[in-house]
Order: C-alpha cells, then structure tokens, then sequence
C-alpha cells in the first residue's frame, strides 16, 4: 500500500479538469451546479487523499467521489425542483421514443442511475469492473442496468461492445 | 454504433467554462486546509492526551460538561507562561456527524477573565447547536429525497470548533476560534481575540496603531496589495474590493505584536487565496 503525493493528486486532479466538468455537466444539466460539484469533490478528495489505497485508482476513485456528489446535489434539488408548466411536454412522464431527438438527448432521458452507466461506459470508456467500483454498485446491478438503458435507448446491440 | 459515436462527440463538445479552473483551485486550496487541519488535530490527540489531561485539573474550576467526558487539554507554553488553556476537549461521534471541540479559555480570576471566557463559552455553545441544527436540516433534507441512512452515514458529517494561539507576550494574547461544518458546501467562520491581560481590556486597532488607524492600515494595505506579485489578483474597489477597514475588521497580533489585518475569503480577493493577511508594521 503506498499513498499518493499530494503533487500527484493535484496534478491529476487540474490536468483532468475538463472531463470532470463534462461528466458533472452531464449529470446535473446545470453549469453553476456542475462548476460546484467540481470543486466539492476536488475539495473532498485532496480532504480524504489517504483514502486511496492504489495511487493507480485514481480515476475510478475520483470519479467515484464526483458521481456521488452529483447525485446528492439531484437529491437536494429534488425537493425545490421548480418546473414551470410550459416546460413540461407529454413526453416526460414516459420512456423517451426513438425519434425523440438525439442519442444523447435520450441518455439525459434515462433515470440518474442508468444515465451516468452508459456515460461512464461510452463517454468515458470505462470497463464494467471500473463503473462497478465508480458506482459502488455490484458488477451484475452495472450489467443489468447497462442493458435496461441500451433497451430503452432502443439502440440496436449489434455491434455494441459491452464488456 | 454510430450513433453512439455521435452522441459521444455530443458530449466532448460540452463546452467548458471559464471559470472551471478556479473553481479547481479554491477546490485544492480548500481540500488542503482541512487534510492539514484533520492531521493535525489528530497528532495532538495521540501525543499530547496523558500529559496534557493533568493540565485539565488546572482549570477544573472552569465549566467542563457533565454530559461529554474531556479527554485531552493542549498546553501552549509559549513565553514561558502559559495564558490560554483549553477547558474542554472532546470527540463526540454519533449516527449523524462527528463533534470536535477544542475550546479555549484565558487564565485568571478577575471578572474581566471571567467575562471573556464566558463570552467564548456562549460562542462555542452556539456553534454546536448550531452546526447540529444544520446536520439535522441537511438529514432530514437528505432523507426525505430518497437517500438511505446508511447513505447518509458514509458521508461522515463533521462539526469542529478548534482555536489557534497566535501569539503570547507581555501579558497580551492573541488567538482565534475556529468553527467549521463540513458539508458539501464548506462552512466556517472565525472570531479573533486580542486581550490585553494586565490592562483587562480588549485590544482595538486603535490601542495599538493609535489614533491614526484606519489611515495607517489603508495606506499599508494598498501598498502591499500594489506590491503583490501580481496586483490584479485583488478585487478592484468598482467590484466589492477592499475599500477601508473599520471596527468590525478582524485582526490578530503576530510574534513581534505586529497586527495583522485578516480578510475572509472572497472579500477583497477570490476565494481561492482563502483568508488574507497583511501585516501592519506598528
């Protein structure tokens, strides 16, 4: 077990910067919000460094600390979500239909759970066994739910590489 | 698979604010502080806790609650004699959060003594409550909203209130109280004390600059603000910056009993440079 050098950490955590804010932004829809959640998760990690067991983890662990501030941040706007009537068309109490705008219109469609699976995996190329421990979900609960997405997205599997 | 190729290209294409990188930075700077902070209040529960336990007998007089058991007492001995002293320290952790207290007291039995450590007292009491109250609000908030109270505990909610000695001399002491709740918005605030032991009085900026003081400070802080490698890193007047200081300006005496002018972050200057300093020369 070695730890990582706060230097490393940080050089990592500004190189890297732009990918946090995408898959924040992803997430959260919102630009104050994901710059927010952003830097409470750089906050936390540099805060909880001595955490990270494999100095070669970082990704997985970073990320991780960033997809669980996201979705706390959901949680919190959840109970203040304001929707104005006009926004809200017919559509968004069912799945979303194939020709409902783009691919990636139709991943934001898809429940926070489910959405930030198929980012993780086609956005950020990361392999199950990563989004497993990004998710801290099982490995069989990231399957099961990568193939409730791919189906709601109505994507055809053929050629879609899972694993 | 193309279609995914496109929205994937959809996502690289977000466009990425201006700002991001400064919020990187106060993110890091933030993140630093507390990983010092945590280390160092834990080094001072393992070395210092026998010693320092006798000490507590010292100042038993002072008020130690009943219902948390003091477990350590720091001993500054600074100067030789030693004027601050903690009267409570404690660890309380339950389901919700975790309490660190690390409260001071100045030393004596006059009723200037009496009414400063009183003051500090209520102070503290307030924070705890307070910090308890905004865990509470945050609980409530998190769980009505679908989170899991095993959830809830992993996030490991910490309330502190710690102080720091600045400095010890000729019957002058100089220390902050620090109160922080961490949250997925830090919070924290700071109240400075510079007593004048032998006087029994609180210090100003005018007892030691004299009447002159807000000149003096205005004129040294723009100054050094001029000076700066890099003058632009401070907020213009136009935008909010520092304009002059007055009576409710935090400050603290150095080692040499220098004053020291302490901004909170985002005041005159992003929030990234956390709190800022300028000595005063006196």
């Amino acid at each position: 077990m070695s730890q990582i050098r706060e230097a490393d950490l940080t050089r990592f955590l500004v190189e890297e910067q732009a990918r946090f804010y995408r898959l924040a932004y992803s997430c959260l829809k919102n630009r104050e919000e994901a710059l927010n959640a952003v830097q409470t998760a750089v906050c936390t990690a540099l805060e909880k460094r001595d955490s990270l067991r494999e100095p070669d983890a970082v990704r997985t662990w970073f990320y991780r600390i960033l997809v669980n501030v996201c979705t706390d941040q959901l949680r919190q706007r959840k109970r203040v979500a304001f929707v104005p009537p006009e926004a809200l068309d017919t559509g968004s109490y069912e799945d979303p239909l194939p020709e409902d705008g783009s691919l990636a219109r139709r991943v934001d469609a898809l429940p926070a759970e489910v959405g930030t699976i198929i980012r993780l995996r086609f956005y950020e190329d990361l392999s199950l066994k990563e989004i497993s421990a990004v998710t801290g979900c099982t490995l069989s609960t990231v399957k099961t739910r990568l193939y409730t997405g791919l189906k709601k997205l109505r994507v055809s599997l053929e050629g879609v590489e899972i694993e | 698979m193309n279609e995914f190729n496109k929205a994937k290209q959809d996502y690289l294409d977000t466009p990425i604010p201006e700002e991001l990188a400064s919020h990187v930075e106060a993110g890091i700077w933030q993140g630093r502080e507390n990983y010092r902070k945590n280390r160092r209040s834990r080094y001072f529960r393992r070395s210092l806790g026998g010693v320092a336990a006798c000490f507590v007998v010292l100042v038993g007089t002072l008020n130690l609650s009943p219902t948390v058991a003091a477990a350590a007492a720091e001993v500054p001995v600074l100067g030789g004699l030693f004027q601050v002293l903690t009267v409570r320290s404690f660890t309380d952790t339950n389901a919700d959060r975790t309490l660190e207290v690390e409260q001071p007291a100045i030393q004596g039995d006059g009723e200037f003594t009496q009414r400063v450590n009183e003051e500090i007292q209520r102070r503290v009491d307030q924070k705890i409550t307070e910090g308890n109250q905004l865990v509470e609000e945050y609980k409530e908030a998190f769980l009505s909203t679908g989170g899991t109270q095993e959830e809830w505990e992993a996030h490991g909610m910490g309330v502190s209130v710690t102080y720091e000695i600045k400095s010890q001399r000729e019957g002058v002491v100089s220390f902050l109280v620090e109160f922080n709740v961490s949250f997925t918005n830090a919070y924290w605030e700071r109240a400075y004390y510079n007593l004048d032991l032998t006087e029994e009085k609180e210090l100003t900026l005018a007892d030691v600059l004299g009447e002159d003081w807000v000149s003096v400070c205005n004129e040294s802080i723009r100054t050094q603000m001029a000076a700066a490698e890099d003058p632009t890193v401070y907020f213009d007047e136009s935008m909010g910056g520092f304009s002059s200081v007055d009576e409710t300006t935090l400050f603290y005496l150095n080692g040499s009993g220098d004053p020291v002018v302490v901004f909170e972050p985002y005041a005159v200057a992003p929030g990234v440079l956390g709190y800022v300093e300028f000595i005063i020369a006196s």
